[in-house]
């Protein structure tokens, strides 16, 4: 075993933006006075999602949901490992971890969208009591996901925060992505930079 | 068309919470009476809280910094430039008849732009003005 590539890109600055994007909006969401703030911190959130989608298809081996998302009985059994302190290693994400991304690109797409509606004055208050459920939802799984990651790499006494952040994990040579796919990464900020102009305006 | 004033009503009924401005200016003026023995709601009070230049907020010095001098007209945001409907009444239905969404709004703009909570005897008298306002 040794450090391998296994985040791509665009999956790394993804997830990052997500993180600025959604932490912003959420900060920003009661006040008028940065009432577009607001709004390009959630176009980001809906960008990225929106972008992850397709590449949950096309991307590297890691990045693809074939790769990680898996039935209840695998979550619970990988939450079961965690608990015994004997965690069942993964390459990619772990079983729980993929339903965090799958969550969390779903509500952070319904979310955007009803906050698009709602600055398009489409909707009304039940749409704006939508968004701010769906945020809170997104919250709740933010919040326990941060556990997950933190128990995770105590428990595995492997960094995810850094690996997310260099895109390196423990594994076989044979099991590293080639490339980093820098170009989708460019692909990706230029479509979080379109959404964010056209959202906006 | 004939169908879609019972449409309306019957979409407000689902909703559970359609009220009347003067039912929700009540609400607010029996809480002000609680405070402040024999308040009474009064629209001229509330048209010099709109007016009021609080200051708090560079961008929102007051009320009219978006809903413009007279709540009859449309406003328009003072940072996005989005259009705002009508606050009276008179010009827009729609507006103090869903008790949660106007104690929603007084609770985010009198933070933002008053610099605290609003009293109960200051939205009575909004409610008032807003409502009576031609």
């Amino acid at each position: 075993m040794q450090k391998i590539l296994v985040w791509d890109l665009p999956v790394r600055l993804g997830h990052w933006l997500m993180v600025g994007g959604f932490a912003l909006a959420w900060l920003t969401g009661d006040s008028e006075t940065f009432r577009l703030v607001h709004v390009i911190a959630g176009a980001t959130v809906l960008a990225v999602a929106s972008f992850r989608l397709p590449w949950g298809f096309i991307g590297s081996r890691y990045a693809r949901f074939v790769d990680f998302v898996r039935g209840p009985t695998r979550v619970r059994s990988y939450a079961m490992s965690l608990l015994k302190l004997q965690p069942e290693h993964h390459v990619g994400h772990n079983p729980a971890g993929g339903w965090a991304i799958v969550l969390l690109l779903g509500l952070g797409i319904l979310t955007g969208l009803a906050g698009w509606a709602i600055y398009n004055d489409i909707g009304g208050h039940w749409l704006e009591e939508l968004h701010e459920g769906l945020a809170a939802a997104m919250l709740t799984v933010v919040i326990v996901h941060v556990a997950g990651v933190v128990s995770g790499s105590l428990v595995h006494g492997e960094n995810l925060v850094r690996a997310m952040v260099n895109g390196y994990k423990r594994g076989a040579p044979e099991a590293a992505i080639r490339s980093a796919r820098p170009l989708a990464a460019g692909l990706l900020l230029g479509w979080v930079a379109l959404a964010c102009w056209w959202i906006a305006n | 068309m004939r169908t879609l004033p019972p449409l309306i009503l019957l979409l407000a009924s689902l909703a559970g919470h359609a009220e009347t401005p003067q039912q929700i200016g009540k609400i607010y003026a029996t809480e002000a009476a609680t405070q402040q023995a024999g308040f009474t709601p009064s629209a001229k009070r509330g048209e010099a809280f709109f007016r009021q230049r609080f200051a708090q907020n560079d961008k929102m010095p007051a009320c009219t910094s978006c809903h413009t001098d007279n709540p009859l007209n449309a406003g328009q945001h003072a940072v996005t430039g989005k259009a705002i409907r009508p606050l009276a009444v008179a010009a827009n239905g729609e507006r103090f008849s869903d008790p949660a969404k106007v104690e929603k709004w007084f609770g985010r703009n009198c933070k933002e732009v008053v610099g605290r909570a609003c009293t109960p005897g200051e939205k009575a008298d909004f409610v008032a003005y807003m409502s009576e306002v031609r």
